[in-house]
């Protein structure tokens, strides 16, 4: 074309019109004073000439007076990524956890402003790193058992991430890693052509889809992958451009749920023959995939009045801590001992290990083999194991077991459990009076003691609905012989990887999922992990998440101080320097400060013990009423 | 050389035997030095603040405290062990590092050491959860 159209010919602002004198015809259409704010600029007999006046409606849009056009013709009416993010309303996503990026802005408005009710389910959480935004995934799925999206940008976001997604794969937990990827973008520092790479190791799945229909699929395969046994983080590759395109009449994809193996018929008849013929049977649990295992697991339990061993206190979605089946019981001399998804001596059901992922290393450029946590889940040299998913197996084993007892046979249950019944709670009675002895010690010194800390805390929330999300191994986990750990998420468990950084994060996700079920969660949070990424306070803040976090500062990576201190005593030398690279001295962290500047409430540090139970109370009360806490307490070592 | 868990265990066969028959000596260290050397070497690491820990030491409860020179012995007992968990096992700590005056002192130090906690039932954060337990169905 080569005659320009009005459009193109150059226009002029409102500031250098009005400095012509070019504005007496266009000042009438200007509200009232709008004029008087007028510069005299340069002006030339030439610059009249060559511009022409501004547009009424440019004019009106710089005084901000403008209204909307009557219609507004957009490139896409139906935006791919409205429909992503229908798939994820489908699959009860309840949050996309982002830090920002520059190649998802198509999804990230689809999110905010998409449907009736924008911006729930999912829900828009904002997290200052990636690592935060994955290890909040993490917690969540170790709350509740099912996924959330991690939404992050490209090569770089993938890098800020690869180690929470490396610790919530040894952790077996289901999660979405949604990377953005932008090839067209003049960042291609941010791009790559196989993006997942540097993560598949340590992935269960990826894929890359490259038009809105693939992608709506991946979507749901992304789900299915992730809450199917093993379950372990999964990557989906998310170009910008594809989100951005028409999706004109194109149908939502049917989600169909994961066929998940159980027990062969025959095996399922071995293992309820062996329940129901039983006349001391035990059943040890490990831990299941969602909340509905257990229930299924107490129905089984209670159908035979077996005892059982719980995982509870290590971990989430175990069976009941003071549940009455719990414990030794009576008669310790078991006949049947049935496994689920923990060794049993007659019988073991336990779903496949992430072992059966190593093919996924199919280039050998990474870490080579991954390690499995320590003591991995016997699965594959005990004589009965049964590899198949114990928590899917369960409502067929209660179904032939039912089956198998008559009235005499449930007579005799009955009276069997009110034995163990009493001799648990005898059992729990002694453990406990040992436990509160052993603890009274250092009770009233300076600094804290840890035991002090988990015994006030408890006396405060025991009667609430409450979630302990962060590891506890370094504060001595006092929980263990103090706590009772009934519910799925009482306690999350440890580093999956035995790496720091994860607890803060972690504790913010298990929040995200009390915030809506009026839960709160206790985090008894080193000093050290802390460090690695203190944003996610923030997003505690700023999501108004009922997280009651307490400094267990002890002002040292204490493990790697004893380490040290130890490698100088067998060397003969400089034991008195082990505290360098170590410590936290010179100057001393205020955690209170860091937490406040986040926009958290908080206090400390406390050193005095007398102080401690009134902070508690401060802080179970906001938590409880919907808001983030922090305590400061200068505590003993461990 | 005997292998470290026979020369241990005769020490700790020593130590026991002296616990049950010899009276705790006194000692001859300055326990305001003790207390800065008790902090420099990270004996709080496992002992804590006030010698209650991992490893208790308050009261004079362990059998390393009957006198300093079963104290300075062990001390110095400890350099050919090579534990799979560091943070479980006492360090050595060699007279280069530490010198037999020094010693004294933290040995002074700790025996200043007293912890003496309300009873269970006079701390109410106790004394509840066993009354909750008593109390369940």
């Amino acid at each position: 074309m080569d005659k320009k159209s009005k459009d193109d010919q150059p226009q002029i602002s409102r500031r250098e019109f009005l400095g012509t004198g070019a504005a007496a015809g266009a000042a009438s259409v200007l509200p009232a004073g709008a004029a008087t704010g007028a510069e005299k600029g340069p002006s030339s007999s030439s610059t009249q000439a060559k511009l022409r006046p501004p547009s009424p409606l440019a004019m009106a849009r710089e005084v901000g007076n403008v209204e909307p056009p009557a219609s507004v013709k957009r490139t896409a009416v139906r935006p791919g990524s409205d429909l992503m993010v229908q798939v994820l309303r489908d699959l009860n996503i309840e949050y996309v956890i982002s830090n920002a990026g520059s190649s998802f802005e198509g999804l990230q408005e689809s999110i905010v402003n998409y449907g009736d009710n924008p911006n729930v389910t999912p829900e828009f959480i904002t997290a200052l790193h990636e690592e935060s935004a994955v290890d909040m995934a993490h917690g969540y799925a170790r709350s509740e058992g099912k996924p959330v999206c991690a939404l992050i940008q490209g090569t770089i976001g993938l890098q800020h991430a690869s180690m929470a997604i490396y610790q919530a794969f040894l952790g077996r937990a289901p999660l979405i890693v949604l990377v953005g990827r932008e090839d067209k973008h003049f960042l291609q520092q941010h791009t790559a052509d196989d993006v997942a790479a540097i993560v598949r190791p340590f992935t269960k799945w990826d894929s890359h889809p490259t038009t809105i229909s693939e992608t709506l699929d991946a979507l749901q395969e992304a789900y299915r992958q992730a809450i199917t046994p093993p379950c372990a983080p999964v990557i989906v590759i998310m170009d910008g451009h594809v989100g951005k395109e028409e999706a004109g009449d194109l149908q939502l994809p049917v989600y169909y749920p994961p066929k998940i193996s159980t027990l062969t018929q025959g095996q399922i008849d071995i293992v309820a023959e062996g329940l129901a013929n039983s006349e001391n049977p035990r059943i040890n649990v490990g831990r299941f995939r969602t909340p509905e295992g257990i229930q299924d697991a107490i129905t089984l339990a209670e159908l035979i009045g077996a005892t059982v061993d719980t995982r509870s206190t290590s971990g989430p979605m175990s069976f009941p801590q003071t549940h009455h089946l719990t414990g030794p019981g009576n008669n310790q001399d078991n006949d049947f001992e049935l496994g689920l998804e923990a060794p049993g001596a007659q019988a073991s059901i336990i779903g496949p290990h992430l072992r059966t992922l190593d093919d996924r290393d199919l280039v050998g450029i990474n870490f080579g083999n991954i390690r499995p946590p320590v003591r991995p889940v016997r699965d594959t040299s005990g004589a009965n194991d049964m590899i198949f998913d114990a928590q899917a197996s369960l409502p067929l084993i209660i179904a032939a077991t039912k089956k198998k007892l008559d009235a005499r046979a449930r007579n005799i249950v009955g009276k069997r459990t009110e034995r163990h019944r009493k001799a648990n709670r005898k059992a729990r009675v002694e453990s406990l009076s040992k436990a509160v002895e052993e603890r009274r010690a250092g009770w009233e010194g300076s600094p804290v003691s840890l035991a002090r800390i988990y015994a006030e805390l408890w006396s405060l929330i025991k009667d609430k609905d409450w979630c302990l999300a962060s590891p506890t191994v370094f504060s001595s986990r006092h929980h263990v012989a103090l706590w009772d750990h009934d519910r799925p998420y009482s306690y999350l468990g440890v580093y999956p990887a035995a790496a720091l950084g994860y607890g803060l994060g972690a504790s913010a996700g298990a929040a995200l999922a009390a915030k809506a079920r009026e839960r709160i969660v206790i985090n008894i949070q080193g000093d050290g992990d802390f460090n690695y990424a203190p944003g996610a306070i923030w997003t505690a803040a700023h999501h108004k998440l009922p997280m009651l976090t307490i400094m267990h500062n002890n002002r040292a990576y204490h493990m790697e101080l004893m380490y040290l201190q130890y490698m100088a005593g067998v060397r003969g030398r400089g034991t008195d320097r082990a505290h360098i690279g170590t410590t936290f001295r010179d100057p001393y962290i205020s955690y209170a400060k860091i937490a406040e500047g986040y926009g958290v409430k908080s206090e400390g540090p406390i050193s005095d013990p007398n102080k401690l139970y009134a902070a508690l109370s401060r802080g179970v009360e906001a938590v409880s009423s919907g808001e983030p806490y922090l305590i400061d307490v200068l505590t003993q070592p461990r | 050389m005997m292998p470290w868990r026979k020369t241990h265990g005769a020490l700790f066969l020593v130590i026991a035997i002296l616990f049950t028959t010899t009276e705790i000596s006194q000692a001859s260290g300055d326990p305001d030095r003790g207390k800065q050397l008790y902090y420099d070497h990270s004996c709080y690491a496992c002992h804590g603040y006030n010698g209650i820990g991992r490893r208790s030491l308050a009261n004079n409860a362990s059998g390393l405290m009957i006198n300093e020179e079963i104290f300075i012995i062990y001390l110095r007992a400890r350099a050919d062990q090579n534990p799979q968990f560091p943070t479980q096992t006492m360090p050595n700590y060699d007279e280069s590092s530490l010198p037999d005056s020094e010693a004294r002192d933290i040995y002074a130090y700790i025996r200043t050491l007293i912890d003496q906690p309300p009873p269970v039932a006079e701390i109410p954060a106790l004394q509840g959860i066993l009354d909750d337990a008593e109390n369940r169905e």
